[in-house]
């Protein structure tokens, strides 16, 4: 029988994408250290496209200089999973949890991810679904409204998920998002119509984690304001 | 996605019928919620888990050693074979990729030597034995999920020159890591 499971919530704003990796190989390690205990950061980053562990180059159709030119960065990540791009607009949860803790592994952690972004937007109507097979990542028919990409390392993981709320979606067009050809990608807000007006983006990203909370049995929740911490985990 | 074929041997060994991810029918159920070792042709110990209606089935071969990252090493004199357990590519999922390195390079005991792909997740991959990468199975480049229908032999992933043999008292022998496994997935 187990005991209660805790989790801390860094809510953290808008964060570049190389000061959030910074900050998520840190409390990687400080957890495989036990230092710390479960830990997600939930924000946004500015423009930024980023390739997985296998250098996906291809699925990037733009060079380096016009994807600098549109205001956006390129990163090289050792995550799984393809091209995917990161935007204001889109909320993003990067859970620093030992799987070895909860007895889970890499599918059954995905198989997770995906039902919280389902369950995040079943709030709003809209019935999204997990991909078939080789299509990791939350769908709303043939179009992909969330991302996952995650790296598992020592049990411990960092990486995560990425849900659009109302990024613009033209950036995805530099991309062959996820690797996954003529297929689209949309928004809650385009999913519950363009008129629609959706709360705060605060409240979403609330609610993103809260679904991630209870999908993953957690019952101690620390919520942190982080908004002005640095890479090195100080404010 | 590949089902092990082990799981399959033992499926039918133990005459259960085990469609797709493990959900069992057929006379010789075990009861829900239990876990049941069970001896097979005398070189694998079988790690049965009912949970949820669901029965997975692991297989845990009896002359290896493991380590508690889920990697097996089977250790010839100076040589030793490095995979990773059934236990470990059922709760990966369908391996797309693997990183494998580079022949002549060092690992070291309980770090890192490369990584696998499924669903999007990257996984590290542990030595459970320091000394030389002397081959790296290069059929994992084309065909990774060997790692998944093969765990014990085609998906061999790294054939290591021992440095030390006293890195091997520290891992699992098959008894306890199957009890290892039984622990985890308890804490579900």
């Amino acid at each position: 029988m187990r005991g209660p499971r805790s989790i801390e919530i860094w809510k953290m704003g808008a964060v570049n994408y190389l000061e959030a990796l910074k900050l998520q190989e840190k409390l990687a390690s400080d957890r495989k250290t036990h230092k710390i205990k479960d830990t997600s950061l939930s924000l946004q980053h500015p423009p930024t496209f980023t390739l997985g562990k296998r250098r996906t180059v291809h699925n990037v159709l733009v060079s380096e200089a016009e994807l600098k030119a549109m205001g956006a960065e390129l990163h090289y990540t050792e995550r799984g999973g393809d091209a995917t791009f990161h935007g204001p607009h889109q909320a993003i949860l990067y859970p620093i949890i030992s799987l070895r803790d909860i007895g889970i592994g890499a599918r059954k952690y995905v198989e997770n991810l995906e039902s919280t972004m389902i369950e995040l937007a079943s709030l709003y109507g809209v019935k999204a679904r997990a991909g078939e097979t080789g299509e990791t990542g939350v769908w709303v028919g043939r179009r992909k409204i969330g991302a996952i990409g995650v790296r598992i390392s020592s049990g411990v993981t960092s990486h995560g998920l990425a849900f659009n709320i109302d990024p613009d979606l033209n950036y995805f067009k530099h991309i062959v998002p996820c690797g996954i050809p003529d297929k689209e990608v949309t928004s809650l807000q385009k999913e519950v119509g363009l008129g629609q007006k959706l709360p705060s983006e605060q409240v979403i990203h609330e609610q993103l984690v809260s679904c991630f909370t209870k999908i993953f049995g957690y019952t101690d929740i620390t919520w942190r304001d982080k908004t002005s911490v640095s890479s090195d985990g100080h404010e | 996605m590949a089902r092990s074929l082990w799981a399959t041997r033992a499926a039918s060994y133990l005459r259960i019928n085990v469609p797709c991810r493990g959900f069992a029918t057929g006379s010789d159920l075990p009861i829900c919620g239990t876990r049941v070792g069970v001896t097979f042709h005398g070189m694998y110990l079988l790690y049965v888990n009912c949970e949820n209606n669901f029965l997975s089935i692991h297989a845990v071969l009896k002359d290896l050693k493991y380590a508690d990252s889920h990697e097996w090493v089977r250790v010839e004199g100076e040589s030793a074979t490095v995979g990773i357990t059934d236990h470990a590519q059922d709760h990966l999922g369908e391996v797309v990729y693997v990183e494998l390195p580079e022949e002549g390079s060092k690992v070291e005991q309980g770090a890192s030597f490369g990584a696998v792909e499924s669903v999007k997740a990257t996984s590290d991959v542990n030595s459970p034995v320091s000394g030389k990468v002397v081959e790296v199975n290069k059929k994992l480049s084309d065909s990774p999920g060997l790692v998944n229908s093969s765990p014990y032999e085609d998906g061999w992933i790294i054939k290591v020159e021992l440095e030390d043999d006293s890195d091997l008292p520290c891992l699992m022998d098959p008894e306890r890591y199957t009890k290892f496994c039984e622990k985890e997935d308890a804490s579900r």
